[in-house]
């Protein structure tokens, strides 16, 4: 039997505007004394009226663009219809027919995933169950919302953590929103089924729509309950999709303490949502906008993977916009000492950089000291971050500390004969084991204050010993 | 333009018309104005005319009463209405009917019944309506005053409590078209708050020196109406000629056909912007609705349902907007002017004779339901009498006409 997962995940993005979607209140919310960031519109007052937000519509198109969306000529709100306390219109206002960006695709590594839309919403507010009694908090009522709907291209728990990572570096490198999914400005609702293969025959097992999942590590573990999940009871029911009585669309909820998903709601019996076109909000026709992007991660890796570095460090390198900016700085047009500098970065310089004390003539003597061997490269770790502080040439840092490698053989040898006079117990060692030599270049390094060439040190060695 | 002559005390006799839901106890000194209950007043209850309402008073003025306000006007009282104006005769009420007060036994008309009645009795001078479709002209017509429903988005909806949005207008009715043209001056204008309302700059009246304008009568609409009240529109025809005018017959859709379009897309309308009612944040709960909003509410929350919204909300749109072209070819390619027809089929009606009619409105209101589908303004204007009752006939025209309309108004008035 041949399981092969297929995943499309929604992911809601909080956008860091100023005011709400569609008034003038506060958009933060979080950790807010309740129900002070709401106004008649927020809070459905009869008479209130909608007025759209145009910073976040612009957020929106940004990130449209940056997932490789068409823009549509023509776009409009709508309402979704369903009670609940704390929805105050008995509506949402969202995107349903014509959202503002259509047909994208986020690319991860080699593979595109396809995106089905990116569309505006706005946000509901809150119930908070207490001692037997709900509130409501409407200060998240009417927050914008950004929700990207991916088609089913993902197959994999791991994938789709890595689509959700590009998916907050997007986010974040446009400025939009802080993205945090532990906070819960970023959100994400997979659906998920199997395709299983089995003695020549293929079967799709029911979707289920998992829901209220906090944390990334919460949608990797959903998603992998699920597959295991659907596998078994494939094999309990071999229920398939789309066939009666349980082949429908279900909800399940995510149960973060006991690590499963447990069912919430069979869409047989959901809501019709009533969908019609938003009549305060007349539509959009040939929307104007930015098409200026930054440079995006994606865009990034290709760029450092051209130049030689690592997929894992290209990854580690963009991760951070700041970072990969100073990463770049530091790189100026010396591309042959990239993968070098790279080194620097994802080692002693990982550290939150300010791109203003970036020097690249620094790296780049650096690394062409570090290409002659008149430096070590444990000494290039040492003064590159001394370098960064001080705002010193670190050469002369290196110099100034005695540190420039030393390849005077006549001064390594004295140094490696008070090593071998030192130590008669490596010395013994040596003897029976060659290959224990590497003790004796530590303490050669050691004693040089790590300034001795290290290949150096053992050729030396070994012909002391012979 | 006339002053405006405070009357104070002129709502103490408003006992047996019941034209107010609310008196307003202190009223500052200023021009009184009566405003429809369906229009947020801060720190005045406002009602809707419903029970769910009843003890709501708002946290916020709308913009067209923050207008008044700044322009010297001073509310004397909320006017009575059809509940959520759900209706043609004040009967919808959970405030009990207004009364015509040219008879008693009358309906006012709807849904501003309240504001029309007030007017018409000569409680006040001005009062603001609003108008879906024929909530202002229809009752204007019923009681004897001047209505004047203006280009939709010409008057800010913000604070105006929803029946459908994309044609609710809120607008005048006065004692004469002077008063009406000067409230329009104060109310009109693109608000920030309100993302239909048009950026046209405020109406500001200027007089024009009318002429052989080109006035369209559509054939369709005097066959709905009375021989009584056909015999008075008779009358204001030949005033247009005797006035040098160009008075033709036009053929225009039948309003039959508006009335079913209207029907359908102000229900689904509706059972949308009832959802808030839920009673949680405010007002009472929702078994308060009366038998006319649950009916409502039911045929537009099935229009809207899966399954059935093609053949209900989206065809009612396309003919919707095939009736804006209808409108659109009269006044652009067969180069009419204005177009004028009666305000209503029949005088005023009986108390009592809405009640087991739910389509009572639909069919009073058949007349002005084509040009408010199409977002055009209108205005009626008194032309007589049927025994007791008034009569009313309607000047309809382009997007923001409203001065051509006002003018030509004016000139009626003046030579009747």
């Amino acid at each position: 039997m041949q399981v092969t997962p297929i995943i499309g995940l929604e992911v809601h993005v909080e956008l860091n505007t100023k005011s709400k979607m569609f008034c003038a209140c506060s958009a933060s919310h979080f950790q807010a004394e309740p129900n002070t960031h709401t106004c008649p519109v927020c809070l459905g007052l009869p008479g209130a009226l909608p007025v759209p937000n145009k910073t976040a519509i612009d957020y929106c198109i940004k990130l449209g663009l940056a997932l490789n969306c068409q823009i549509n000529n023509i776009s409009f709100f709508e309402r979704k219809h369903y009670f609940y306390p704390d929805l105050p219109k008995g509506y949402q206002i969202t995107q349903a027919l014509k959202p503002f960006c259509i047909n994208g695709y986020l690319e991860i590594e080699d593979q595109k995933i396809r995106i089905n839309r990116a569309h505006m919403e706005e946000d509901a507010g809150k119930n908070i169950h207490e001692n037997g009694q709900t509130k409501v908090d409407f200060n998240r009522a009417g927050v914008p919302l950004v929700e990207i709907v991916s088609e089913p291209d993902i197959h994999s728990a791991e994938i789709a953590k890595k689509y959700l990572i590009r998916m907050q570096q997007t986010v974040r490198y446009l400025g939009i929103s802080d993205a945090d999914i532990e906070k819960g400005s970023m959100r994400c609702e997979p659906t998920i089924n199997l395709k299983i293969e089995e003695n020549g025959k293929t079967f799709y097992t029911p979707l289920v729509e998992i829901k209220n999942i906090a944390g990334l590590s919460g949608v990797l573990d959903a998603i992998n309950y699920e597959i295991t999940r659907q596998t078994q009871e494939f094999k309990e029911t071999r229920q398939e999709k789309n066939n009666p009585p349980a082949g429908g669309k279900t909800t399940r909820g995510w149960n973060a303490d006991k690590k499963e998903t447990f069912i919430q709601r069979n869409k047989e019996g959901s809501a019709d949502y009533r969908y019609f076109p938003e009549p305060d909000i007349p539509p959009f026709e040939n929307l104007e906008y930015d098409k200026n992007l930054p440079e995006l991660p994606s865009d990034k890796i290709k760029k450092y993977l051209a130049w030689g570095i690592s997929p894992i460090d290209a990854e580690a390198l963009v991760d951070d916009q700041n970072f990969a900016q100073c990463f770049q700085k530091a790189v100026d047009k010396n591309i042959d000492l990239a993968k070098s500098i790279a080194n620097l970065f994802l080692g002693p310089l990982k550290i939150n950089l300010e791109i203003e004390k970036i020097n690249p003539i620094f790296f780049k003597n650096l690394i062409k000291a570090l290409d002659q061997k008149q430096i070590s490269s444990t000494v290039a770790k040492q003064v590159i971050l001394e370098s960064y502080q001080t705002q010193q040439d670190p050469l002369d840092i290196a110099q100034n500390k005695n540190l420039l490698q030393v390849s005077d053989t006549n001064k390594i040898e004295e140094i490696a004969q008070k090593v071998i006079s030192d130590n008669p117990k490596a010395v013994e060692d040596y003897t029976k084991n060659p290959n224990s030599i590497g003790f004796l270049v530590g303490q050669v390094m050691k004693a040089s204050s790590g300034s001795a060439n290290p290949q150096l040190a053992k050729e030396i060695l070994q012909k002391l010993l012979k | 333009m006339v002053i405006l002559q405070p009357k104070q005390s002129s709502t103490k006799m408003d006992n047996k018309l019941n034209a107010f839901i609310t008196i307003v106890d202190k009223v500052s000194p200023g021009i009184p104005i009566a405003i429809k209950d369906n229009i947020c007043t801060k720190g005045i209850k406002t009602t809707a005319g419903s029970n769910v309402l009843k003890d709501f008073i708002p946290p916020y003025n709308a913009t067209l009463v923050e207008k008044l306000l700044d322009n010297g006007y001073s509310i004397i009282g909320k006017t009575n209405l059809d509940a959520f104006a759900h209706g043609s005769s004040t009967e919808n009420s959970d405030f009990g009917v207004t009364h015509n007060p040219y008879d008693f036994d009358y309906l006012p008309g709807g849904s501003s019944g309240g504001s029309a009645a007030a007017v018409g009795a000569g409680l006040v001078d001005v009062a603001i309506g609003t108008e879906t479709a024929g909530s202002i002209r229809q009752p204007s017509a019923w009681c004897g005053v001047v209505g004047l429903k203006p280009t939709y988005g010409a008057v800010s909806r913000y604070g105006v409590i929803a029946m459908a949005s994309s044609m609710d207008c809120p607008g005048v009715i006065a004692n004469n078209v002077t008063n009406a043209a000067k409230v329009l001056e104060v109310i009109s204008g693109n608000d920030l708050h309100d993302a239909t309302s048009s950026d046209c700059p405020p109406y500001v009246f200027k007089k024009l020196n009318l002429s052989e304008l080109k006035i369209g009568i559509p054939t369709s609409y005097l066959k709905v109406c009375t021989p009584e009240v056909l015999a008075k529109f008779e009358e204001v025809k030949k005033t247009f000629q005797k006035l040098g005018h160009q008075v033709v017959q036009i053929e225009m859709m039948d309003p039959s056909i508006a009335v079913a379009v209207y029907t359908i897309l102000q229900r689904s309308e509706v059972s949308s912007n009832l959802a808030r009612f839920d009673g949680i944040r405010y007002g009472a709960t929702r078994d308060n609705f009366n038998l006319e909003n649950q009916r409502r509410i039911l045929l537009g929350t099935h229009t809207l349902s899966a399954g059935f919204y093609d053949a209900y909300y989206t065809k009612a749109q396309k003919v919707r907007n095939l009736i804006a072209l209808d409108f659109k070819k009269k006044f652009e390619e067969e180069k009419i002017d204005l177009i004028i027809s009666p305000t209503t089929p029949t005088v005023a009606q009986k108390i009592g004779s809405s009640l087991n009619d739910p389509l009572f409105g639909e069919l009073a209101d058949q007349l002005v339901e084509p040009s408010t589908l199409a977002g055009l303004p209108g205005m009626s204007i008194p032309c007589g009498f049927v025994g007791k009752l008034p009569v009313g006939f309607q000047i309809i025209g382009p997007r923001f006409s409203e001065n051509l309309i006002i003018n030509l108004a004016l000139q009626y008035e003046k030579f009747k």
